[in-house]
């Protein structure tokens, strides 16, 4: 009887996705060259347009300025604050300067929400923001409503562009970035019995579980054992129980799919544990408090990541010139510091290239966007849904040194792994 | 899917659940002892016990552990150092929080001080949030402990036949990763390779994985025990902790004194015992004790991560551990605490890892409907 339905339900949404599929052949954007970027249409948002008012145009920015994720909200806010300084020394948008207004979300859910939903009252076109994938979910959502495009700096969970046309990323998505390390494990590492740690608290974890799962079954290798934890302080960091079992099940290589501030504490207890195999992990690694919270335990291990300081890119070096003039001689912390600047930058770039200084003329020309140079990669939303096809770069866990904590180790484009 | 119950982790899971349980141990132990005497839960506990763990920190850092520090070896006096800090620290503000939050409010209904109890819980973890390093994680670097190693018991060993069989592969294991070692010097990168170091290395990573493979199947059924020595001098140091807590209590005058309180309030008062000074007294123990623990937890369960939630997690197992010992009985939190810490751990073995925080509850729940007194404890019944 079930299965009945589940089956009349699927057709029913096979249905829709054919009509879908029609109704955007015609439009120019849909080319469907990547997978996360394919033919499905977003819900287009449909109140009445903010426009600019007052003597500056103001973007908003919700930034992690408190609690768990500080090393990258304010990496991300320090970026976009570079972004929109640059923009407004080159001469503004016509002389008129851009505002730059700042919202702490604390790391939390409902706080962000709070945050988007004050900086729309106060007249912004545009939000910049946040680092999280939880977080972002909430302003996407707010956003919605008002008609307000939001940019997301390092949220990479796949379905978050989904909740409206008015929102994109300047990042890769979970759904690339979790198989890139099952490629990596398999074929680079020889890893063939996986065990996997899911923080359940975060969307961000759950998403980049399962993709790594999907992308190493499909290779050939079987995930052993898995567990499962919740951050967020609901509860004690006390591992050694799930690394017992997870032990007991042999496995060659773990990935720890949460965020530094667990995975450091995970590693420690891992090696205390016996579990000497190697740890692989998403962007969510990427802070250096990783090395504290981690210490030995952490060295030698693999995550992937956005961008490099050691990067030829020209635009790489230029940031980080930019960001040493103004910070005391220190290269950003986290890649949030790039992202930021990206998704800023993007931002302004729409604006110039806008019809108009309102919101529903820059969300059409954010989702135009095309070879935007950043400096973590160049940008292309055009026809992609608002997730653009971007390089992920796996860097080993080094001591901190002076060229940073971070060893190039091995990069992947989309078609690499035939998305 | 359910996984097959592994006999032969058990006795890891139990030890691993005793060594968590001396830490939800200490921490009710404050709990009960609160409500001995005052029939007040104090719900600020758990924020007295993150307090503790940032007290070991700072003093962590004070001795050169601190981020981007270089201290080398540690030694137990450092140790010593962080715990007295700790202790003494926790049992400041256990003073502070009775004479300024509930001593002014002693002869009101007692629904009063509950509230404020949680209402100071709150203060101290959003105040955190701001006075606490704006709130950011933080940890103990792992250096602090001197002894980083740990025993390995072995109750049964390995499938002797397939670890010789391992063994031979071993040679081939051996020299094919220096055959890819050697070849890595002309190689660009590690994950750049020529097709000739690609070869290489697809042998050696084979000739790995099938040592590994019998390595796997010889150790199948070896059942063992793993326990950092930090984690035995913690247990040590808590039922020393536990024995100097039973000697104040049962043998001195002050313990004494401090019984007659928890039985009768008005009475004690009546034969000339200082409530007031009774009172401090149970809040330093109390607070002290879980200063210890927390101290103990954050240096030696490595990484543990230190922010002004951190309370909210122990605090309220360990006070799910002092009901279920029965509330206001000594031996009762201490048991209470060793049933909560195996159970949990029982949860993580039967692998439903999902849901080891839940058991805590259903714990809870089990007791406070078959045994409303608690394991220890009598229920009483009031009078009207």
């Amino acid at each position: 009887m079930s299965f009945a339905a589940l089956a009349a339900i699927s057709i029913g949404l096979a249905g829709c996705g054919n009509k879908t599929d029609e109704s955007t052949t015609s439009s120019p954007g849909a080319s469907g060259s990547t997978k996360s970027g394919g033919a499905k249409s977003r819900p287009e948002p449909t109140a009445p347009t903010v426009t600019a008012s007052g003597d500056t145009i103001k973007i908003g920015i919700v930034a992690s300025m408190t609690g768990d994720n500080k090393p990258w909200g304010e990496d991300s806010y320090e970026g976009a604050k570079l972004a929109v300084e640059e923009f407004n020394a080159a001469g503004g948008l016509n002389g008129k300067k851009v505002e730059l207004l700042l919202e702490d979300s604390g790391s939390k859910q409902d706080q962000a929400k709070t945050a988007a939903e004050k900086l729309m009252s106060e007249g912004v076109i545009g939000i910049v923001g946040e680092v999280s994938s939880g977080n972002t979910i909430q302003i996407a959502k707010s956003a919605f409503e008002k008609n307000i495009p939001v940019v997301a700096v390092g949220a990479t969970r796949t379905d978050l562009t989904d909740v409206g046309a008015n929102v994109f990323r300047v990042c890769y998505t979970d759904d690339f970035q979790g198989p890139v390390m099952a490629k990596f494990a398999y074929e680079k590492l020889g890893l063939r019995k996986m065990a996997v740690m899911t923080d359940n608290n975060l969307p961000y974890s759950q998403g980049l579980s399962a993709s790594f799962k999907t992308m190493f079954t499909k290779l050939g290798g079987e995930i052993v054992a898995e567990g499962f934890y919740e951050s967020g302080g609901k509860q004690a960091s006390e591992y050694s129980g799930k690394l017992t079992e997870i032990k007991a099940k042999n496995p060659d290589g773990m990935f720890l799919s949460g965020y530094f501030t667990e995975v450091g504490p995970i590693a420690q207890q891992a090696r205390a544990a016996d579990l000497n195999v190697p740890l692989l992990g998403g962007d969510g690694w990427d802070s250096d408090a990783i090395l504290t919270s981690g210490g030995k335990a952490i060295l030698g291990n693999f995550f992937c990541n956005h961008y490099n300081n050691a990067d030829n890119r020209p635009q790489v070096a230029d940031f980080l010139k930019k960001w040493t003039s103004s910070h005391g001689g220190s290269e950003p912390n986290t890649t949030m510091g790039a992202l930021g600047y990206d998704a800023a930058a993007l931002t302004l770039d729409a604006l110039k290239r806008a019809t108009g200084a309102d919101s529903k003329a820059l969300t059409a020309a954010i989702a135009d966007t095309e070879g935007f140079k950043g400096v973590s990669g160049d940008i292309t939303l055009k026809g992609k849904n608002g997730n653009p096809p971007k390089r992920a770069i796996i860097v080993e866990v080094t001591e901190k040194g002076p060229k940073g904590w971070q060893k190039f180790a091995k990069d992947y484009t989309p078609d690499q792994l035939g998305m | 899917m359910v996984a097959g119950l592994e006999l032969f982790t058990l006795p890891q899971q139990l030890v691993n659940g005793l060594l968590l349980g001396s830490i939800y141990a200490l921490i009710a132990l404050g709990y009960t002892m609160v409500y001995g005497v005052l029939k007040l839960i104090n719900f600020a506990h758990g924020e007295v016990f993150m307090l503790g763990a940032y007290a070991a920190l700072f003093a962590s850092w004070a001795l050169g552990y601190g981020p981007g520090g270089h201290a080398g070896q540690s030694s137990i006096l450092n140790l010593a150092i962080m715990l007295l800090a700790s202790m003494s620290f926790c049992a400041l503000v256990g003073v502070v929080i009775e004479r300024f939050a509930y001593r002014p409010l002693r002869n009101q209904p007692r629904i009063a001080s509950l509230i404020t109890a949680i209402g100071l819980s709150l203060l101290l973890q959003y105040g955190g949030q701001i006075f606490l390093l704006n709130g950011v994680p933080q940890s103990i670097s792992g250096n602090v402990n001197p002894f980083p190693g740990q025993v390995s018991i072995s109750l049964r060993g390995a499938d002797k036949v397939a670890l010789a069989k391992a063994e031979e592969l071993k040679p081939a294991m051996i020299q094919t990763q220096a055959d890819l070692e050697a070849q890595l010097k002309n190689e660009k990168s590690r994950f750049d390779l020529s097709p000739k170091g690609e070869a290489l290395e697809k042998k050696a990573q084979e000739a790995k994985r099938s040592y590994d493979n019998l390595i796997d199947v010889a150790n199948a059924k070896t059942v063992g025990i793993n326990i950092g020595y930090g984690k035995i001098i913690m247990f040590v140091a808590v039922l020393g902790l536990m024995g100097i807590l039973t000697y104040l209590v049962m043998f001195t005058k002050r313990g004494r004194a401090m019984r007659a309180v928890s039985h009768d309030f008005s009475a004690s008062a009546l034969m000339g015992i200082n409530v007031d000074s009774i009172i401090t007294f149970t809040f330093i123990l109390g607070s002290s004790l879980a200063g210890a623990g927390a101290m103990m937890l954050a240096t030696f369960q490595s990484g543990t991560k230190i922010d002004p939630f951190f309370g909210m997690a122990y605090g309220v197992k360990a006070f799910v551990a002092a009901v279920l010992g029965g509330i206001g009985n000594i031996p009762g939190a201490v048991l209470g605490g060793l049933l909560m810490g195996v159970a949990e751990n029982l949860v993580d073995w039967a692998g439903f890892s999902n849901y080891r925080d839940a058991i805590a509850f259903v714990i809870l729940i089990v007791v406070l409907l078959f045994r409303p007194g608690g394991l220890l404890g009598s229920a009483k019944v009031e009078k009207v």
